[in-house]
């Protein structure tokens, strides 16, 4: 099942949505391209700017590394020259964890990442912020129990289930299935990485941009991730053009 | 207008099939919003929505509604007035944005002696002149050639209503944009109005009751996206209550 997802719905925001999967919930909203403070105006290229909130209390230095990693990734998949001298202003609001979330005992930015960036990318196209391509993102956990098998996007609950854990990433893929971000953490060796890198890229990608048959859905539960978008968008623009079929 | 349901994503590349076969070979390719073309011949989306074609025009574009006005040159707008310059008026299109700059000069008849005074926070309706990444947006209140207004100007009285972008891109496309609200009102009321590209509609009625109704009656067409019979009960409702 993919994760849920409200488009739109903040009426202040140029842009907005709010995402649920895994017990994670997350408001994302986008306002831009918008005046850019003097300062941190760029002659050629747009400003980026990633504000992370969350669930409870004000910002810490966990927050400002998730901002830098968000920063980084969708400044590049954003076409920043194409809006020179303006800002675009994310701002993630995360609304809640699942309970199990502070006893994992592992990385708890790594689990909340991958959300964080889907969040964002689904936010940005309720803007219409010009983008080179889209972005989607997994987590992966490996147990460290003998010929376990990685753990592909596990809810809090398997992890704790699953733990004690070796090593957990955080991989996103663009559109043209090019690696845009990798955070690993734990103890892990190359032919581990390379599998979990396979593993994700196959979830978040679609196959060989061919159309996913039936036959693929079933045999992935998970469903694929750029599938899902897709699907997303689908609801979106019926609900633009919805005034075309009403009577 | 010819509305493909293909749905896309930015990004995706549009394959030379879709595009529209012109009837007229010499016309050139048009891209509207939406898209980019990446030398030689390669066609990319950058936004989620719906690709849409024109044979006739030989022209290709999405189709979305959601996000910030981006202002284009010859689109028709609703513009604030935020301070008065040397030479021209900053004007607001959107909220947040580089003020637009609007010349004393650019309205029909104006010399030194007579431009027009606005003070701030007055409306007027103007077309952007011109509009690109490297500067802030240039209006005007006259047509260049001509030297007329074509109903631009100060606009007095009246109130401003937000419309999403794509109620304000159908109202300015008259019939194919589906809405007859205006029509059905105008056949037992008397009243004025000015569509702005982004994302405003400014009324008049004469008084402030019909100025509130219209101005209601058309941002509930837009919001529960309605249709013609949809439209037609909101006219009989209102003139109803009038």
């Amino acid at each position: 099942m993919g994760p849920e997802v409200v488009l739109s719905h903040l009426h202040r925001a140029d842009g907005s949505a709010t995402y649920t999967h895994n017990g994670y919930c997350v408001i994302g909203s986008v306002n831009g391209p918008i005046e850019v403070l003097r300062k941190d105006e760029q002659p050629e290229e747009a400003t980026v700017e990633v504000n992370v909130r969350p669930a409870a209390g004000v910002g810490s230095p966990k927050e400002r590394h998730l901002e830098t990693l968000l920063h980084n990734t969708l400044r590049s998949i954003i076409l920043t020259r194409s809006i020179p001298r303006t800002l675009v202003q994310i701002t993630l609001q995360i609304r809640s964890l699942p309970e199990e979330d502070s006893v994992l005992g592992v990385n708890t930015s790594l689990t909340l990442l991958p959300h964080l960036l889907n969040t964002s990318l689904l936010a940005l196209l309720s803007a219409s912020i010009p983008l080179s391509t889209i972005l989607t993102s997994v987590l992966i956990a490996i147990p460290s129990s003998k010929n376990a098998i990685p753990l592909l996007s596990p809810t809090a609950k398997d992890l704790l289930r699953a733990k004690p854990l070796r090593s957990l990433h955080v991989f996103a893929f663009s559109g043209d299935r090019k690696l845009l971000l990798n955070e690993s953490y734990g103890s892990f060796g190359y032919e581990e990485w390379d599998d979990a890198c396979e593993m994700a890229e196959e979830v978040c990608c679609k196959e060989g941009g061919v159309e996913l048959s039936e036959g693929m859905e079933v045999e992935g539960q998970q469903g694929n991730l750029e599938e899902w978008l897709r699907q997303v968008v689908k609801r979106k623009v019926e609900r633009e053009q919805r005034w075309r079929t009403a009577d | 207008m010819s509305v493909s349901a293909t749905i896309i994503l930015p990004g995706d590349e549009i394959p030379s099939s879709t595009l529209p076969q012109p009837t007229n070979k010499k016309k050139p390719l048009t891209l509207g919003p939406g898209l980019r073309h990446i030398p030689p011949d390669t066609i990319v989306t950058t936004v989620a929505g719906a690709l849409a074609t024109d044979t006739k025009k030989n022209a290709v574009w999405v189709e979305y509604n959601s996000g910030r006005y981006l202002p284009s040159a010859g689109d028709l707008v609703i513009a604030t007035v935020n301070n008065s310059a040397a030479e021209n008026f900053n004007c607001i299109l959107t909220p947040n944005t580089p003020p637009a700059t609007l010349p004393h000069l650019a309205f029909e008849g104006a010399t030194r002696k007579t431009r027009p005074q606005l003070y701030p926070n007055s409306l007027v309706y103007a077309r952007i002149f011109n509009a690109g990444k490297e500067s802030s947006p240039e209006l005007t209140c006259v047509d260049p050639s001509t030297g007329k207004s074509d109903g631009l100007g100060p606009l007095k009285g009246g109130t401003v209503f937000q419309i999403s972008l794509g109620m304000a891109r159908r109202l300015l496309a008259g019939r194919k944009g589906g809405v007859i609200v205006l029509e059905g009102l105008s056949e037992k009321v008397g009243f004025e109005v000015a569509i702005g590209r982004n994302g405003m509609l400014w009324v008049d009625g004469g008084n402030i009751k019909t100025t509130l109704v219209i101005g209601k009656a058309v941002q509930e067409v837009d919001e529960q996206a309605l249709g013609e019979k949809g439209q037609k009960k909101v006219v009989e409702r209102v003139l109803r209550g009038l």
